[in-house]
């Protein structure tokens, strides 16, 4: 038992250690590290400093003998003679013309750097090491006890050492940074074009006959007359807390209408993306397998048009034969009765299944010209089993990023699909929003929108890393 | 030379046997489609003039076939197509007086066997400026005309000559790697239609002066090669004839339409149906839809310019310093962009627009902001492959600046990945505006524009469909056009899709 204790704490001091030796070669890495654990480098930095001449000593002596050693041996000589042919080589082959004294000075930096070089590996195959401070706290992390000792005080800097010391953990955890700024940054970039805008949202509510002081009152109660980075700063806790306050117009509460909305937006999407998939990817591979068939070319032109139709125009016509002429489909969406989701969710996934067919379809083609496929078929398999077991896999990858990309973008179409069918999505509540200004709530629609597609986005960079062996192990290298 | 025995091949690259294939397939698409649109299901009633336009689209179709039979004949007896069978190409150049570009352009290539992309380019250039008369012709039926109308039709009908000599000439005089001397002047007579919006005879005088110069050989070879390319796709090429026959028409409609039918009220003429003074109907004020179409192009095509050429050279600005530099440079706009990504491009629109307000250079700029990151990224990922090269790295050896060697030796090699998501994205920028405007957001309502158009057809389905039914039809074939001709573009200037 006692072994067995042992050899598992060797194991994580080993992990602290190596894994602070490799962040510490980069200096933002080691700021970073000086920063979170500063308590603990406060104490350790003070000691380093006493120690310093006791522990320097023997490197320094090293380093002597062996410089002297090489000296004497006169291989510096040689070299300055090497070095002294190669300079005037350099010289005369660009025509330069350097005087001796210049000459003699380059020869005598490389020199001494050639020498410096020769001595430090000498000293290191000693066992040597110079007395920095990054050797000294290196060797501290070796130290069980003082592990123990600085748990707590340093327990920001040993999360984050765990964190980097598994290359999936780091690669995770550098993505969701990655994210959270770019969601702050979202949040930022719209509240600023919001602010900047010449519109006066004030006299668009009140009317043009509002008198001075109550456009002041107005501006005063939603906090618009108060500086820039006091607006946005309410403006951002209030979109991370969930409280947007209330919209200028109709004063309804701006989080319980987006939140009655999202939903809706969301099950057209998501089903648009269902029906994409299944339609898109059979056709893709069908028209891979048989390129330039006359399947392949009415499939490929079907595709063309599908990304070609605008969305608004798409959904007027089908609500002209479908709802008006044939009777189909109702021409307005109403919550209790699914037959009337069917129209606005071919209309919202046509360009996403026209993209994804032909992103399939080149990816596929891609992939059946690889060797591998050539093996699988000369190994004797028959069609059927190369492509679904071999092909499909392997295609698959570039198209689900590109699915993750595209769901993005009809999030954000939704919105003209959305005034077409008369559906109160989220999409059509910006654009309802958008003619007062009626900042908060537009800040909220576009913002939740922005975070919904980053969220998605990182979990399928996620999975990917999760599953994808040729991105873990070139993680592994990087790492 | 070698000889191809097998015949199954020898059909499938005659390139004048698939092409027959292709007109026979798109002249009966619309065969049939005119047959349905013949009859008229409410009141029981044949519309004539559908009905003989339905007779010479199929006429032309069963004659194609028969051509194609002919041409699998020949082959099969003698491996080339014979005289007397390209001499059927001549009859079918006169469908393009009912509209059928398809079955007139296969007739003028099936007629000689020296195609050089100069000859494509007269024959469109030709076929673009027919189109052009006919189209203005319509305007014969309006109560009056504007008053540079006969001058412009004159001119137009000049210059159909002069391209219709072109052709002629060309046809026999021009090879793939030679023109006479005397071509050169022509030539440069040839640049100036571009002036009236015909880019093919632009592309057509351009290729006669290089061609008639003899001077540089190898750039003569590429300008063959890369148009020999695009060409050989017949969608492609159609795709560019109705981008260049639409840019043509916006270039020209002030000179022989009149802008006051497009925005004048006119309370006599409310909700007409297409007839010969109005062929496309009018609207709930009056105004002639068929005028507005024309004039909604110039907007769609100016907005959808505008919106594709600032962004990439934005975007390939950035992404060309941030491919280059790498490291911290890269890391801090790519980061920095990635927030502009993350927005989807109309939202980021309508944010835009409900800041500044909904107008035309608010539009464009809304539309701009959004599509930055895609062209930085492609710029980018091209950039940093072309570093690392070796001509790269001999500028730098030779002390080249920074900025020399970026934009004199980096972004002219990575120009091509450029224009081509450029041409795929136009289209995008087309939708986009025309999304926006239905909603309200785009360009000013009284403006004639496509999306506008659309705003008002829209509540008149139930009774007057055709006014939504007109300017959705036009968008969707610009944006086809362009990615047709964007997806033709891929093909010849990437190797790695062939």
């Amino acid at each position: 038992m006692n072994q067995k204790g042992i050899t598992h704490s060797s194991k994580t001091t080993s992990i602290f250690d190596s894994t602070f030796k490799k962040l510490s070669n980069r200096r933002s890495y080691m700021m970073l590290l000086f920063i979170l654990g500063l308590p603990v480098h406060i104490v350790t930095f003070i000691l380093f400093l006493l120690k310093k001449e006791q522990y320097q000593q023997p490197y320094r002596k090293a380093y002597e003998n062996s410089k002297q050693e090489i000296v004497s041996k006169g291989y510096v000589e040689a070299w300055k003679q090497q070095f002294l042919e190669q300079e005037n080589r350099k010289a005369s082959f660009f025509h330069e013309s350097l005087s001796k004294e210049q000459i003699n000075k380059n020869v005598d930096l490389l020199v001494q750097e050639k020498l410096q070089k020769e001595v430090e590996k000498q000293v290191d195959l000693l066992g040597l090491e110079e007395y920095t401070y990054q050797n000294f706290f290196i060797h501290l992390l070796q130290n069980k006890k003082f592990l123990i000792v600085s748990a707590i005080p340093g327990l920001l800097m040993y999360s984050f050492l765990l964190l980097y010391s598994n290359p999936f953990v780091q690669f995770i955890f550098e993505r969701v940074i990655q994210t959270l700024f770019v969601i702050l940054g979202v949040a930022t970039l719209v509240f600023t074009i919001l602010y900047i805008s010449p519109l006066d949202p004030a006299r668009n509510i009140l009317g043009v006959e509002a008198t001075p002081e109550q456009i002041e009152n107005f501006n005063q109660l939603y906090g618009l007359d108060q500086p820039y980075f006091v607006q946005l700063w309410h403006s951002l806790s209030g979109l991370f807390t969930f409280d947007l306050g209330t919209s200028f117009a109709g004063k309804e509460d701006i989080m319980a209408s987006i939140a009655n909305k999202f939903p809706v937006t969301l099950e057209i999407a998501v089903f648009s993306l269902l029906m994409a998939i299944i339609i898109a990817i059979p056709v893709g591979i069908i028209s891979a397998i048989r390129p330039n068939s006359f399947l392949d070319y009415s499939f490929m032109i079907l595709a063309l048009i599908g990304l070609s139709i605008p969305a608004f125009w798409q959904g007027l016509i089908f609500i002209l034969t479908f709802s008006l002429e044939l009777n189909w489909f109702p021409a307005t969406y109403n919550p209790q009765n699914w037959l009337s989701l069917v129209l606005p969710v071919v209309v919202l996934g046509t360009s996403l299944t026209a993209s994804i067919a032909r992103m399939t379809r080149s990816s596929m083609l891609e992939v059946i010209h690889e060797d591998y496929i050539i093996t699988a078929k000369a190994k004797g398999l028959n069609e059927r089993k190369v492509v679904f077991q071999h092909a499909i896999r392997n295609a698959m990858i570039p198209i689900i990023t590109v699915i993750g990309l595209l769901f993005g973008g009809m999030l954000g179409g939704a919105s003209v699909t959305e005034k077409v069918f008369n559906i109160s999505g989220i999409g059509s509540y910006i654009v309802d929003k958008q003619f007062i200004p009626d900042i908060p709530a537009i800040l909220g629609g576009v913002v939740y929108i922005a975070i919904t597609i980053s969220i998605v986005n990182l979990i399928i960079d996620i999975t990917y890393a999760f599953f994808d062996p040729r991105i873990r192990s070139k993680m592994k290298k990087e790492g | 030379m070698k000889v191809i025995s097998n015949g199954k091949l020898l059909l499938k690259i005659t390139q004048e046997y698939g092409n027959a294939h292709f007109t026979l397939s798109f002249s009966a698409i619309f065969s049939f489609l005119f047959l349905l649109y013949s009859f008229n299901f409410n009141s029981q009633t044949v519309r004539p003039i559908v009905l003989t336009l339905f007779l010479i689209y199929l006429l032309t179709t069963l004659y194609v076939w028969f051509i194609s039979k002919q041409i699998k004949r020949d082959l099969a007896t003698s491996r080339e197509i014979q005289k007397r069978t390209r001499l059927l190409g001549i009859p079918l150049i006169f469908t393009i007086l009912v509209g059928n570009i398809f079955s007139s352009s296969y007739g003028f290539t099936l007629i000689t066997k020296n195609k050089t992309p100069e000859y494509i380019f007269a024959i469109y250039a030709f076929l673009t400026q027919i189109l052009i008369i006919g189209i203005s012709g319509l305007n014969l039926f309006k109560p009056y005309v504007v008053d540079s109308f006969l001058l412009a039709i004159s001119l137009f009908i000049a210059l159909t000559i002069f391209y219709g000599v072109m052709l002629v000439l060309v046809a026999n005089l021009v090879s793939s790697t030679f023109a006479p001397k005397w071509m050169l002047p022509i030539g440069i007579v040839l640049l100036f239609p571009l002036l009236t919006g015909n880019l093919f005879s632009f592309l057509l005088g351009f290729g006669l002066i290089k061609k008639a110069r003899n001077k540089d050989a190898s750039s003569i070879e590429k300008w063959q090669k890369m148009w020999r390319k695009i060409l050989s796709n017949s969608m492609a090429v159609f795709g560019l004839f109705f981008i260049i026959f639409m840019f043509s028409l916006s270039v020209i409609s002030p000179w022989t339409f009149d802008y006051d039918f497009a925005t004048e009220n006119n309370y006599s003429a409310i909700l007409q149906t297409p007839t010969l003074e109005y062929p496309l109907g009018t609207d709930d004020f009056g105004r002639d839809l068929f005028s507005r179409i024309v004039f909604g192009a110039q907007i769609s095509l100016i907005v959808g310019f505008s919106a594709t050429v600032i962004p990439s050279v934005i975007g390939g600005t950035l992404g060309a310093l941030s491919g280059y530099y790498g490291k911290k440079t890269d890391n801090i706009i790519m980061r920095l962009l990635d927030i502009l990504y993350a927005i989807p491009g109309i939202l980021l629109a309508i944010a835009i627009i409900a800041a500044f307000g909904a107008n035309t250079v608010n539009l464009i700029i809304a539309l701009s902001v959004g599509s930055i990151p895609t062209y930085a990224r492609t710029m980018r990922a091209t950039v940093m492959q072309i570093s690392n090269y070796e001509f790269v790295e001999s500028a730098r050896a030779l002390g080249a600046s920074d900025s020399s060697i970026i934009f004199k030796h980096i972004v002219p090699n990575s120009l091509a990945p450029m224009i081509v998501k450029a041409t795929l994205t136009i289209g995008g920028a087309v939708i986009s505006t025309s999304s926006l405007s239905f909603l309200g957001l785009g360009v000013e309502p009284h403006i004639p524009e496509w999306g506008n158009i659309l705003k008002i057809g829209s509540t008149y389905l139930e009774t007057h469909s055709y006014l939504a039914i007109f300017p959705g039809l036009c968008i969707m074939l610009l944006v086809l056009s362009f990615n047709f001709f964007g997806d033709g573009l891929r093909d010849a200037l990437d190797p790695k899709t062939n």
